[in-house]
């Protein structure tokens, strides 16, 4: 517990802190709890808005740190009552010398972080892997941006594609989606499905992808064969995607109560795709 | 930027980042206010105010957090499966040092913002303009959740803080005496 960086000068005051605050810090957690005073420090992890992000170093650090305000969340119903446990870690998840140059990293490796996350979570959600070991595993580094994009998207090309009522459209698009991904996770939630509820919006949103490249196409060619069979592809693909992350997440006798709602989703904005004139 | 002697804070010591910490959420909200007044167009009022709402969110959550008020907080999801909340903030000391103009500009930007999109809110509901709704809807909840993020990294801190000049006080005596006493 040498704590030679700290820029106090007796020991005990350091070692009575210590005790109080945390226990077990490690060299390089000072080194982290100090930086940040000399020089504040720079974004350490991507996310926006809300997403996880689990630099390498850090799942080091926070096993080293005792207290960590643990609020587990109570999208998982087997979990029992929520323990809430606010004691400060000390530090920025301090830990071996990488993490320390994770905290001070400049904005834009952050930035290029997050759009690697993104990517990266599109390969796996849409570009499935059927001999993926575990799926339910797959969005562990779930993020908003993707899902917020796709939606967004959407609502645009439907909005451009409707020759009246734009603003209506471009809404009523939003908010079927938007509010159609929380009550699928709802649904799976109260069929007693094991599953995180950002995780779960992060993963509708990402399965939105396909849907949004048939919508594309459909606006820019013009005829009714073409929209069907394109939405039918882009809408089977959508289903498919998500259909490893859905089935793992309940029993298999409710299988088909968690998925057929999400289908039913897909084939509603695949009719408005369709009908949009 | 000029270090000021500790305890004694009369500039802000991080002008850019209380910048860009103000800059998105007055863009936000002006654009808002004043669209409403010259542009016509619903689709694009939502997409872009939604966007600067979103980008304040990250600046707030990941840069003004940091450097402003030294709290950090976020969500993991561990290898069982459970999703984690995690809330951290700089030790006592480092946080003591913590320039107090700073986290004043950071602390009442964000309730002053969730505070304006509410009367925004209050005005289109009486109008009742359902799509504006949702405008405000997704900038409240993303002003919201900030707020309540940090207020929870924050009550970790205030008692960090009192923790260690308690600690600081205790043993600032405890050595005075021992000195005293010896007479070094």
């Amino acid at each position: 517990m040498a704590h030679s960086l700290h820029p106090s000068s007796a020991r005990s005051d350091m070692d009575e802190i210590e005790t109080l605050a945390r226990a077990a810090p490690s060299q390089s957690q000072q080194v982290a709890a100090v930086l940040p005073a000399a020089r504040p420090a720079s974004p350490p992890r991507a996310s926006i808005p809300v997403s996880s992000s689990a630099p390498p170093a850090l799942p080091l650090a926070t096993a080293k740190l005792p207290f960590s305000a643990v609020v587990p969340a109570s999208s998982a119903p087997a979990s029992g009552p929520i323990i809430a446990v606010p004691i400060a870690s000390d530090g920025f998840g301090g830990g071996p010398e990488p993490a320390a140059n994770t905290l001070t990293e400049p904005v834009w490796d952050t930035v290029k972080r997050d759009l690697h996350r993104v990517v990266s979570n599109l390969q796996l959600v849409v570009f499935p892997n059927p001999f993926r070991e575990d799926p339910g595993k797959a969005l562990r580094d779930w993020d908003l941006w993707g899902p917020f994009f796709f939606i967004v998207s959407l609502g645009l090309i439907l909005s451009w594609s409707a020759t009246a009522a734009k603003s209506q459209v471009f809404a009523v698009a939003f908010a079927l989606l938007a509010a159609g991904a929380i009550i699928l996770t709802l649904n799976v939630l109260l069929l007693g499905g094991h599953i995180i509820f950002f995780q779960s919006l992060s993963l509708l949103g990402y399965c939105l992808f396909p849907l949004d490249v048939g919508a594309l196409i459909c606006m820019l060619k013009d005829s009714v064969i073409l929209k069907i069979v394109v939405v039918t592809v882009t809408l089977a693909w959508s289903s498919w995607a998500a259909y490893p992350f859905m089935s793992a997440a309940v029993n298999p006798r409710r299988k088909a109560l968690a998925l057929y709602p999400v289908f039913l989703m897909y084939v509603s904005v695949g009719c408005l795709i369709i009908a949009i004139d | 930027m000029d270090q000021q002697p500790q305890g004694v804070s009369e500039n802000y010591a991080n002008p850019k980042t209380c910048f860009f910490h103000v800059l998105f959420k007055a863009a936000a909200l002006a654009f808002y206010i004043l669209s409403a007044l010259f542009v016509n167009n619903f689709v694009i009022i939502f997409v872009i105010t939604v966007l600067l709402a979103a980008l304040d969110f990250w600046v707030v959550k990941n840069v003004s957090g940091r450097i402003l008020v030294g709290l950090r907080w976020w969500n993991e999801i561990n290898d069982e499966g459970e999703s984690v909340w995690k809330f951290e903030c700089l030790d006592g000391e480092s946080l003591a040092r913590m320039n107090k103009k700073d986290s004043w500009l950071f602390w009442w930007t964000l309730y002053l913002t969730a505070a304006a999109w509410i009367i925004l809110g209050i005005f289109s509901l009486i109008r009742l303009q359902a799509d504006y709704l949702l405008v405000i809807g997704v900038c409240l909840s993303l002003s919201i959740a900030n707020i309540v993020g940090f207020t929870k990294c924050n009550k970790d801190a205030k008692k960090n803080i009192q923790d260690w000049t308690r600690n600081a006080l205790l043993s600032g005596t405890v050595r005075s005496h021992l000195q005293s006493a010896f007479g070094v």
